[in-house]
């Protein structure tokens, strides 16, 4: 691919991902009942070492919601969060005062499942949307863990195929409690075929 | 001053020098493998990441069984004997804890009959073994004594 249409390529992408990002932090709002923003929507190529050094390091503790992506196309969503910040997410979702939630036990996972599931579902009904191609999460699975222990998930999928792995990510803020958790999908190298091909369908 | 040496994804490093400490941050379905001979004082450590290579030519950390190859070799390299070898090997957790997924991404388990497999074919018994489960690890190697530890979310580092 020339470097033009390799550029042409990233963009037509980039604004489908966009969408869907939108549309999921949508849904995500809609659970916790608050405003929050996108911050830093973008398509890129990283190294199977660096998916790992997410986070601040491999050991650091952290929440990780997996999804599977089954369909016309398919792939990895992952939601991942540092330990203290899903405390927080599970305060918000159960509509608890900050500080309430210590552990995480079978409810706040739940709840933590919910905002997973909720989250790839709109993010994969706006791909739909603008691409016509159809698809559908697994149930969600929700790891308490260190974060390198987390990310083995996608590693393991992915790092058979290549040693770079393409993904989207994106950063979602709440506007009045500093909660972030990072959005990732990682399609799978045959979905970004069509995802391109579809992406030449589109205006702009 | 211990010297605290990452040993990332699909890496192994090798030392002599007793004051590193070589570490495998976080593994989860991923294996560390670390070989010591006492009598010269050397060790070395790998984190792989997938069970076989099907890639006969090149030999890579990133496999199991060729990841194991090569540790044994760069061990060699540096004047350790395999009969005095003492292994310890830990990781291959099974990250999903939900039965649609994980029946088709069992890495974790996939990797230890890996290990398994290797270590019998060179004729290497592993002195101790903390595998599978559903929690990831993070496994030290000091060099100055060989000891291996372990460290779990929210615990101590404890040998092993």
């Amino acid at each position: 691919m020339s470097d033009a249409k390799q550029k042409q390529y990233v963009d037509k992408l980039q604004q489908i991902i966009s969408h869907g990002f939108e549309n999921a932090a949508k849904g995500f709002a809609g659970m916790v009942g608050q405003m929050l923003q996108v911050v830093d929507s973008k398509v890129c190529a990283v190294s199977l070492q660096e998916i790992a050094n997410t986070l601040g390091g491999p050991e650091m503790d952290a929440v990780g919601i997996y999804l599977r992506v089954e369909g016309e196309i398919s792939g990895q969503i992952m939601l991942i969060l540092p330990y203290q910040k899903a405390l927080e997410l599970a305060d918000l979702v159960m509509d608890l005062p900050f500080g309430t939630t210590k552990t995480l036990g079978s409810l706040e996972r739940s709840a933590l499942a919910e905002i997973g599931n909720l989250t790839g579902t709109f993010f994969l009904n706006a791909v739909s949307e603008l691409t016509g191609i159809a698809s559908r999460p697994t149930p969600p699975a929700v790891m308490v863990d260190m974060v390198g222990a987390i990310m083995d998930v996608i590693i393991a999928t992915m790092g058979r195929v290549e040693q770079n792995v393409l993904m989207f990510q994106s950063t979602f803020a709440f506007a009045n409690r500093e909660t972030n958790a990072d959005f990732w999908i990682i399609p799978d190298p045959e979905t970004l075929e069509k995802l391109k091909l579809a992406g030449e369908g589109l205006n702009g | 001053m211990a010297n605290s040496i990452a040993i990332g994804l699909a890496e192994l490093k090798v030392s002599r020098n007793p004051d590193d400490v070589l570490v495998a941050f976080g593994l989860g379905s991923c294996i560390g493998v670390g070989m010591y001979d006492p009598a010269v004082r050397v060790g070395g450590l790998l984190h792989a990441v997938l069970p076989f290579n099907s890639d006969t030519k090149e030999l890579s950390p990133k496999y199991v069984d060729t990841g194991i190859a090569l540790l044994l070799d760069e061990l060699t390299k540096v004047g350790a004997v395999k009969n005095r070898l003492i292994t310890k090997v830990a990781g291959g957790a099974n990250m999903l804890n939900v039965s649609s997924l994980s029946s088709s991404f069992d890495i974790g388990n996939r990797n230890i009959e890996a290990m398994h497999a290797t270590l019998a074919k060179l004729g290497i018994k592993p002195k101790s073994e903390e595998v599978g489960g559903k929690i990831g690890r993070t496994v030290r190697l000091y060099i100055a004594t060989g000891k291996m530890t372990l460290r779990m979310m929210g615990e101590q580092e404890r040998e092993f």
